[in-house]
């Protein structure tokens, strides 16, 4: 196979002022196009399907498996004991999810072997400082009920 | 009949000269506060033209369409702590923003505004020489930057400074050439040239048909002197942080700001008066300070253009330029003027 | 002989690419001595590496280069796959081309709107960055995330790519190069911009070879070294690409070079965006609760050509699951070492321009 080089070619010298003055021009004809930028609160971006952030937990089918803990690189999960009925998990163990450290890596959603822990589009998530930590509990409420 | 003669017959029981003085102090009031709301409105205008340019909304949150957000900044940088640096020279470093905004006021009450109908002439200063005093007035400007530069002890706002005087130097001699042939034109016509609003009244046709060359080297040292993008070596801010104004703060560096503001304001109505038959229009005579206006939006419209397309030039370029092209050009434009003048009797 | 005034530009300077300190000794507005202060961003990623598993360390890879994290996520899966010995599927290695190609696109372009307000146009980069956010769009219905993708998985990519997403693709690379003329016309047909930057920052072929430049700036010296050409990896020995060069080793020339390259990107997304075989995605052996199972055992160095160059990872694998030591070649970081010799004896405004034009990332140098 031959390597392809191409010469790059210096922009050609002309009369001085042209060049200002159509840079000028393109520049202008942006005026009249439309805003690329949104008013945020009242108008909501139009998200991909794929778009992730808020992590839940589907208590019922978690396993307790602690997988999620361990794959998780910034260590935010942390196995927590939760005292619930549930025949499929025997421990009694759920994740809870730090966000102050969450780097939403989605590694946690692809390891799960029963899609019990997920990422949604849910990214309005205000927090105070304390209030990082989302327990079980509180990754398998909406977010407008979680105590903040 | 105009507003200084109006006032004056309300003051006139104070006699004659306590009663004129009390006239010119009211409409340069008035007019100061005019100038700096149409400042305000322009740094508005600037700000949502730069935001559609850039394909943004620009500010949209206080007031309808963002109209209250200059008053919202304003109001923020007044009540801002005054921070001053500890090294500082103080009596410079605190009368040199004074100086820039006196400066580009006094520069406002000399300009000749047309008329208006049911007020009449606007203008303030009727002297015979009132392009001398323009210029000899906007010359101040340069020393308040210098100042504010030196003064702050910081080397940044040192280069600055050094920059600041370095363009000023390049540019004032080609834009004073280019004012000459002006004048040389007007002479030709008009008993007292040296008067801005006879200047307006000589021009048949506008000057920047008559002097092309002209008007380029006049716009050009206009854009200088505001000191924006091509030419804002003096305060670069992707160098020298913010040049000479990089250690004011709150209200004081308002002031540096409402001046740049202000100079592309002033450097538009010089040009639209001097070059483009200012006040004078199609229609009657009586709306003249609209079409002073109008003519004075368009470019600075042209200028934020220029502004927002442009990269900075280095300031040995600049005085490369300043010497060796403008100066030549407004050379060739008095000659050319002076053919034109005298030779064809224009 | 005067007297050299010391001047301290950045961390915190409106011109310095996220956390560069630059110690300049200046005299009047010429520069005698400069010195590239680093470390401010240091955030520990080689080591923290060691001690995660080998598919979480993309997460680190991905914070490094973050304005073309797919970049950096292919070279160390070039590593960590070789060793491994988990090679991806046919599929896979198409869509990490794609990507790879777009993230180059986009960095490029951050690159471009950066460098334009450095010499202080203020509306250049608002198209950049326009034209960035469809790539970021892309990525985003890709994968979930705009910058820090965590996209490519060992043994292939996490999700699988949609027709929607191919489409919107094909529709980028349709559109692109119209805009990227309009954003090239801005800076190379103004003259004040061919004024600061044509012969400034001369650097020699020679002295590149010696500081170990690599990428943009070495082929804009005149070498034509390109890792994807010299050692190819991916797709890159099945598709029609020219490496762009120049002889004259200046800002300008790095300029052209850069935009060259993404029309050439361009023209490598146009040969490969209608031949994605079908097939599987991911490579069985590394498929969910594994993929913290996985052990190397050995060392292996593999090199990639990031945006900014030759992007090498080397691995050491003690036959558990983390890996011994990890240690990244960043182009950024050898590429900050020629800025000493570019900027010696030029003007403070050209230093801005120069530092702008070697393209400078600092979550890849301070890593």
């Amino acid at each position: 196979m031959t390597i392809g080089i191409k010469e790059v070619e210096e922009p050609r010298r002309r009369v001085p002022l042209v060049g200002v003055i159509s840079g000028m021009a393109t520049v202008g004809k942006h005026l009249f196009q439309k805003p690329v930028t949104l008013k945020y609160p009242e108008e909501k971006p139009d998200l991909p399907e794929r778009f992730r952030f808020r992590i839940y937990l589907k208590l019922d089918d978690c396993v307790g498996c602690t997988l999620c803990e361990q794959v998780c690189p910034n260590g935010s999960i942390k196995m927590q004991n939760v005292h619930r009925e549930n025949p499929r998990n025997k421990r009694m163990i759920y994740p809870d999810v730090n966000f102050g450290t969450c780097t939403v890596c989605r590694n946690c959603e692809e390891i799960c072997p029963t899609d019990a822990i997920y990422l949604t589009h849910v990214f309005e998530t205000s927090r105070t400082r304390n209030n990082f930590t989302y327990s079980p509990e509180e990754l398998a409420m909406d977010e407008d009920k979680v105590k903040k | 009949m105009s507003l200084l003669q109006t006032l004056y017959g309300i003051f006139s029981f104070l006699g004659h000269y306590p009663g004129y003085a009390i006239s010119y102090l009211i409409e340069t009031v008035l007019y100061l506060i005019v100038i700096s709301l149409f400042l305000i409105f322009m740094i508005y205008l600037f700000r949502k033209f730069m935001a559609r340019l850039q394909l943004r909304l620009g500010p949209n949150r206080v007031g309808k369409f963002g109209s209250l957000q200059l008053i919202a900044d304003a109001l923020k940088l007044v009540g801002k702590e005054s921070i001053l640096p500890k090294e500082r020279d103080d009596l410079p470093y605190r009368v040199a923003p004074m100086i820039v905004m006196v400066g580009l006021f006094l520069a406002f009450t000399i300009l000749p505004y047309g008329s208006l109908i049911g007020i009449g002439s606007l203008t303030v200063t009727n002297s015979a020489v009132t392009l001398v005093l323009v210029f000899a007035v906007i010359s101040i400007m340069p020393i308040g930057e210098v100042l504010a530069g030196v003064s702050s002890h910081n080397k940044y706002a040192l280069i600055g400074a050094l920059r600041s005087i370095a363009k000023d130097i390049s540019f004032e001699v080609p834009m004073m050439i280019s004012i000459l042939a002006i004048v040389m034109m007007a002479s030709a016509r008009v008993p007292d040239s040296l008067s801005i609003s006879s200047i307006v009244s000589a021009q048949f046709l506008p000057y920047a048909v008559l002097q092309p060359l002209g008007i380029f080297v006049f716009f050009t040292a206009m854009v200088a002197r505001a000191s924006y993008t091509p030419f804002d070596m003096g305060e670069s801010d992707s160098e020298l942080v913010s040049g000479y104004s990089t250690e004011y703060t709150g209200m004081r560096f308002a002031m540096f700001y409402v001046g740049l503001f202000g100079s592309i304001l002033l450097g538009s109505m010089l040009v639209s008066l001097l070059y483009l038959s200012g006040y004078n229009g199609p229609l009657s005579t009586d709306v003249g300070v609209i079409w002073l206006v109008i003519k004075a939006m368009i470019l600075v419209l042209i200028s934020f253009t220029v502004w927002l397309s442009m990269p900075r030039i280095r300031i040995d370029k600049f005085v490369n330029f300043g010497w060796k092209y403008l100066l030549p050009i407004s050379f060739a434009n008095l000659i050319i003027s002076g053919i034109l003048t005298l030779g064809l009797g224009w | 002989m005067s007297e050299l005034m010391q001047l301290n530009i950045g961390p915190q300077h409106p011109s310095t690419h996220g956390v560069l300190r630059l110690k300049v000794k200046v005299e009047g507005e010429i520069i005698r001595e400069v010195e590239p202060v680093i470390g401010y961003l240091h955030r520990n990623a080689e080591k923290l590496c060691e001690m995660t598993y080998y598919c979480d360390n993309l997460v680190y890879f991905d914070r490094m280069d973050y304005v073309a994290s797919m970049n950096m996520e292919a070279g160390y899966l070039e590593a960590a796959e070789k060793l491994l010995g988990i090679p991806p599927p046919e599929r896979a290695i198409y869509i990490r081309t794609i990507m790879n190609e777009l993230s180059r696109i986009a960095s490029h372009l951050v690159w471009a709107g950066a460098f334009g307000l450095d010499l202080g146009m203020l509306t250049p980069f608002f198209y950049c960055f326009v034209q960035r956010e469809k790539i970021l769009r892309i990525f985003t219905e890709a994968c979930g995330s705009r910058q820090e993708t965590n996209y490519f998985s060992i043994g292939g990519v996490y999700q699988d790519l949609t027709p929607e997403i191919v489409d919107h693709v094909k529709a980028f690379i349709t559109e692109f190069p119209r805009k990227l003329e309009e954003i090239y016309n801005l800076f190379a047909k103004n003259d004040v911009f061919i004024q600061r930057t044509k012969g400034i920052g001369y650097l020699s072929p020679e002295v590149a070879i010696q500081y170990g430049v690599t990428g943009p700036i070495l082929r804009a010296s005149g070498v034509p070294y390109d890792v994807r050409k010299a050692e190819p990896y991916l797709l890159y020995d099945r598709v029609n690409f020219d490496i762009p060069v120049s002889k004259k080793g200046d800002s300008l020339a790095r300029f052209l070079v850069r935009f060259e390259e993404m029309r050439q990107s361009i023209r490598i997304l146009g040969q490969i965006i209608d031949k994605i075989p079908e097939g599987p995605f991911f490579n069985p052996k590394a498929k969910k609760p594994l993929m913290i199972r996985l052990r190397g055992d050995g060392e292996v160095y593999a090199r990639t050509e990031s945006s900014k160059g030759e992007f090498g990872v080397y691995i050491v694998g003690d036959g558990g699951v983390k890996p011994y030591r990890v240690h990244v070649r960043s182009p950024a970081f050898k590429n900050l070492s020629i800025l000493p010799v570019l900027a010696k004896d030029q003007m403070i405004a050209d230093l801005i321009s120069i530092s702008g034009s070697i393209d400078l990332v600092f979550g890849e140098i301070d890593r």
